[in-house]
């Protein structure tokens, strides 16, 4: 994937994220907050622009693009990048997975993996910061933080590949 | 005498310019001048509104000051979106489209002003007039036009921060200049003043940082924007007191703001306060001017155009290739750089202080109508340009092809 990020001096930053067959998703963010979405139809073409959305649209929009606010695919593996090299994921429990029935505290997930679990859900509920004693069920999700690494250890924990 | 209703008669007058300009799609500062124009007192005296005299609006105090305020204001935010790494980062090819730029365009207007004026000191006046494009209404038609998300941006974007940056040197200079006298010693003397001030401000802007920081550091917007407007309007102030343009110190104050945390939110908070002082500052503009000194000047405002329209187009033609921008796009570089607006009005401004100084009183307000009529011209020539920029790419595409 190939995103080109460059600086419009006095207007804002702008990004183009190359999506295949040539084309060119432009996003021009202003120092206002406000987003423009341009599609540059082949590299030669001059960008058309979309949709221009305010600060707070476009992070809702953003959340819908990411999978954040709804996930069609029962995924276990979305991921958003909180900051350089530390990623927020969230995993599915399978009901064969080696965590079902532990408690937060029994599966020592942070010295084992080093990953802090920072929510379940649960029949669609968000339990925030999960006490230790709290029990790990199938089909709970679990949101989690860590480097990439952490995050590939918990994955092989979580499906028990270790 | 500066009264309410004449303020208030003011920014009327400028909102109705702003709604004129939505309605008719052009770029509002040529109207904002206009504006001014027609509300001068050599217009207004005399007039009288159902047995009330029309208020008196130009040369009050508030619309000075509010103009001085406008030029700080424009500048400071210069300084605030100026950012040195960045430009370090792509020097060669800011440096090259640049110094095309400055070469052709100070070069052209140097020879042009000693033609049109007979003068040196008028000469490197009219080269900057000539020089500086306008940022506020270039950046503002590549949002309208869709152009900013296209390759072309870059190389004027680019183009525009190297001209900011060479006309903060350039204003402190010819501030000093003008004001100096034609005395060669005290000219340099004030030149070496306004220097030395400003190599102070750029150490306070490169090591300042933590302090400005600092200075910032409150929940309250309130707070915030009084204590950037505090610091700002004092340093101008300081600076204009001792001789130094006011507006040079105000581009260094803002850069001084720049690497701090709180940039973004002084952008937000304080655009709508730069924006409402720059149409004061537009409207002054308007107010000093003298319409009947037009025809005198329409034939040198007639050569500034002819020449300097196709200069930038071919240093901006130039500066799209710098850049490795094919003909197409290189023309419209070329063209979007013909616009000249609130800078060159700045430089015109300085023009008039030297009045009865370093320049005679007659050569100090001809520079001064010059400059206003050529940006009242160059301003819409070059948004039109930029609209109508079609055959133009076509010529360039036949001429030079596509690569």
């Amino acid at each position: 994937m190939d995103v080109t990020e460059s600086d419009l001096p006095g207007v804002g930053k702008k990004h183009e994220v190359d999506i295949g067959g040539g084309q060119q998703l432009v996003i021009v963010t202003h120092n206002t907050g406000t987003r423009e979405l341009y599609l540059k139809a082949s590299d030669d073409a001059d960008s058309e622009k979309l949709v221009e959305l305010s600060d707070r649209m476009a992070r809702l929009v953003g959340t819908i693009l990411e999978g954040a606010y709804f996930q069609p695919v029962q995924s276990d593996h979305v991921e958003t990048m909180l900051a350089e090299g530390t990623l927020l994921e969230w995993f599915a429990v399978d009901p064969d997975s080696p965590l079902v029935g532990e408690t937060v505290a029994s599966a020592d997930v942070g010295q084992r993996t080093g990953v802090t679990v920072v929510a379940i859900q649960r029949d669609g509920e968000v339990i925030p910061g999960p006490m230790p004693e709290r029990t790990i069920e199938a089909g709970d999700t679990l949101v989690v933080v860590g480097d990439r690494g952490s995050c590939d250890d918990f994955e092989r924990l979580l499906t028990g590949e270790q | 005498m500066a009264d309410l209703l004449g303020v208030g008669v003011l920014f009327a007058a400028v909102a109705v310019a702003g709604v004129v300009a939505v309605r008719v799609d052009k770029s509002v500062i040529p109207l904002y001048i206009v504006v001014g124009m027609v509300l001068s007192p050599s217009v207004t005296d005399g007039i009288a509104v159902a047995g009330y005299a029309f208020p008196t609006i130009g040369g009050s105090e508030f619309v000075d000051i509010g103009a001085e305020l406008g030029i700080v204001f424009l500048l400071f935010f210069l300084g605030l979106e100026f950012n040195l790494d960045r430009l370090v980062e792509s020097r060669q090819r800011i440096g090259r489209a640049g110094l095309l730029d400055l070469g052709i365009n100070f070069g052209a207007g140097l020879l042009l002003g000693f033609a049109l004026f007979r003068d040196p000191l008028a000469a490197v006046l009219v080269a900057g007039i000539v020089y500086i494009s306008s940022s506020a209404i270039i950046t503002k038609s590549l949002i309208d036009l869709g152009w900013i998300a296209n390759d072309e941006a870059e190389p004027m974007l680019g183009s525009l921060v190297f001209e900011d940056l060479f006309i903060a040197v350039y204003l402190t200079v010819a501030a000093a200049l003008v004001t100096g006298g034609s005395d060669v010693g005290a000219a340099a003397t004030s030149v070496g003043v306004a220097l030395a001030f400003i190599v102070g401000l750029l150490l306070l802007a490169r090591y300042g940082t933590p302090w400005f920081e600092r200075a910032l550091q409150t929940n309250s917007n309130e707070y915030k924007v009084l204590r950037a407007v505090g610091v700002t309007v004092l340093v101008a102030g300081v600076a204009l007191a001792i001789g130094v343009s006011e507006a040079v110190a105000a581009f260094f104050v803002g850069m001084a703001f720049a690497p701090t945390s709180h940039v973004h939110d002084l952008e937000n908070l304080l655009e709508p306060v730069r924006d409402t002082f720059a149409a004061v500052f537009f409207f002054w503009i308007g107010v000093e001017t003298d319409p009947t000194l037009f025809p005198s000047v329409a034939g040198l405002v007639a050569a500034a155009v002819v020449v300097t329209t196709p200069t930038k187009i071919l240093s901006g033609y130039l500066g799209g290739r710098a850049y490795d921008l094919g003909p197409r796009r290189s023309m419209r570089v070329g063209l979007g750089m013909v616009t000249r607006g609130e800078f060159s009005l700045i430089i015109a401004a300085v023009a008039l202080t030297g009045a009865g100084v370093s320049l005679s009183t007659d050569l100090a307000s001809a520079i001064y109508s010059f400059t206003v009529a050529y940006v009242l011209v160059m301003s819409v020539l070059g948004t039109m340009l930029m609209q109508y920029s079609e055959p133009f790419e076509r010529f360039a595409v036949e001429r030079f092809g596509t690569k």
